[in-house]
């Protein structure tokens, strides 16, 4: 059965590339607008690994990750930040805010499936 | 009321030598002596003064407060700043005030106790420390304010970005399905268009970043030759479009140096880059050195076009294009050499040019002894 993921972007143009880049690799993928939706989705949905963008309207990825991270049906699952934040020190921030894992935007297309089959790899 | 003069004080009246404003006041605060820089500091009249209470020289709001420093002074006599770590201000006849600076020191005479007091107006250095004071400020929120464009600016250019690498990569990847020769050579220069920008964008960040002291170095043990081989074998197909030989030569024995390898490598980069982008033919060479000394020496040297001694000054500055004209060949946007130098200053190394117009250039790296 293929792995089933969820992404969170607000851009629609970002949320079709990554949706097809990942479908392109075999995973069923869902996608949400906002953090609220995602959280909501995300919540009922049991996937094996959630993506988020973190500048988004309404509820953005940093209260995002505080509350994915604080509910336990989902707390285990890999929440990784997709993000344009990719200043110095950004990184760190994103990974304090809770996520397991960063790619920073552009994303490099080639590389993105092998970074994705990692972290699913690398889940607990 | 000449009669100051006919007091034990007389022969104090070397105080009309002093610089500053004096004014000598008896144990009950009276003033007894003052001098001519002290009349027009306060605007009063000698004879106006003597024999009247300090306190009339100090604004009202801070009378009360004056006195009790007088009484404590009275107790433990010394010579020393008045009021330390306070404002402190005189008011004029006129009712103005301004600030003050003033020294006091006990004196005795024929068992009398005096206190004689150096007044100096601060006025204009208290104008100038708030004015620096101010401007520190200012800088500080436009610092802020900078940060704050400089992280938007770098997400607002990023976002566009993602969707074009990433959909020119999808079809590069031929996802959506095969692609003729000629749609794969368009797409391909999309793409390095497109990583080029990024650079060009993760340069300008880079800038800024430097210039607001943003970037961290991180050292760690960096074998130099491992670097190199990177720099060369990462420009080695841009070399061969033009037709350019890269010769790398390091020495035998691995060199380790303590310092940042992606600032090293950055540096690297844009020095060959350079080299290959304004060398027409013949070859680019990249050679290491340890000298006996300890440092170490990384040259970039070209066939290229070289450069005029009256343009080098210009080299190293930001937005700086030798060639600025408006048919200009090179891509480019004036700040590799830039960044370089600063980077190179970060890690302690130190970064010089020698050419000779029309036969070359050579850009050398010295990275100290101590970092090696
Ligand atoms: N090896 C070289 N030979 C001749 N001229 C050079 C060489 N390296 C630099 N220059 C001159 O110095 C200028 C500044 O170089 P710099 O690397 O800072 O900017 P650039 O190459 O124009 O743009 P970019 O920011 O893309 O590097 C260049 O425009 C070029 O005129
Ligand atoms: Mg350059």
């Amino acid at each position: 059965m293929s792995a089933r993921v969820l992404v969170i972007e607000d851009n629609a143009v970002n949320r079709e590339l990554i949706t097809y880049l990942l479908r392109a690799f075999g995973y069923e993928v869902s996608s949400e607008t906002n953090g609220a939706c995602g959280f909501a989705n995300a919540i009922c949905g049991s996937y094996d690994l959630v993506l988020s963008d973190i500048l988004m309207p309404d509820m953005d990825g940093f209260e995002f990750a505080r509350r994915f991270k604080a509910a336990p049906e989902v707390a285990n699952t890999p929440l990784i930040a997709v993000t344009a934040l990719a200043m110095t020190g950004d990184r760190e921030k994103i990974l304090q805010a809770g996520f397991d894992g960063y790619i920073s935007k552009p994303i490099d297309p080639q590389a993105f499936a092998g970074q994705i089959s990692t972290f699913l790899q690398d889940r607990g | 009321m000449d009669e100051a003069l006919g007091t034990p004080l007389a022969g104090l009246s070397l105080l009309e030598a002093a610089p500053d404003a004096m004014i000598v006041t008896d144990h009950r605060g009276q003033i007894v002596l003052i001098n001519a820089q002290a009349e027009r500091l306060f605007g009063y009249a000698r004879t106006e003064l003597l024999g009247q209470k300090v306190e009339n020289l100090v604004p009202p709001r801070l009378r009360e407060q004056h006195l009790h420093h007088r009484d404590g002074y009275q107790h433990a006599p010394r010579v020393r700043p008045m009021g330390a770590g306070l404002d402190l201000y005189g008011v004029r006849k006129d009712g103005t005030e301004f600030s003050v600076e003033i020294s006091l020191s006990p004196i005795t005479i024929r068992g009398e106790r005096y206190v004689s007091s150096a007044i100096r107006d601060i006025t204009a250095r208290k104008r100038i420390e708030k004015a620096l004071h101010d401007k520190n400020i200012e800088l500080r929120n436009a610092n802020l304010a900078k940060d704050r464009f400089l992280a938007g600016i770098s997400h607002e250019l990023r976002t566009p970005l993602n969707a074009i690498i990433g959909f020119t990569g999808t079809l590069l990847m031929k996802l959506p399905g095969p692609l003729t020769d000629e749609q794969e050579r368009q797409l391909l220069i999309v793409d390095s268009s497109a990583r080029h920008l990024l650079s060009l964008i993760n340069d300008i960040l880079d800038v800024a970043k430097i210039e607001s002291g943003k970037v961290n170095i991180t050292r760690e043990q960096v074998v130099l030759q491992d670097v190199v081989h990177e720099v060369s074998n990462s420009l080695r197909a841009l070399a061969e479009e033009k037709h350019l030989r890269i010769d790398v030569a390091v020495p035998a024995e691995p060199v380790i140096a303590n310092t940042d390898r992606r600032a090293l490598q950055q540096i690297l980069l844009n020095l060959a880059n350079n080299a290959i982008k304004y060398t027409e033919q013949g070859s680019v060479a990249i050679d290491m050195q340890k000298a006996c000394d300890g440092h170490t020496a990384i040259a970039v040297r070209d066939t290229g076009l070289g450069i005029r001694d009256e343009d080098r000054v210009r080299l190293f500055q930001a937005f700086e294009q030798l060639d600025a004209s408006s048919t200009r060949r090179f891509q480019g946007v004036g700040l590799g050499l830039h960044l370089s130098q600063q980077l190179a200053t970060l890690i302690g190394a130190s970064l010089d040019c020698e050419s000779t117009y029309g036969r070359g250039s050579t850009f050398t790296l010295t990275i100290p002894a101590d970092a090696a």
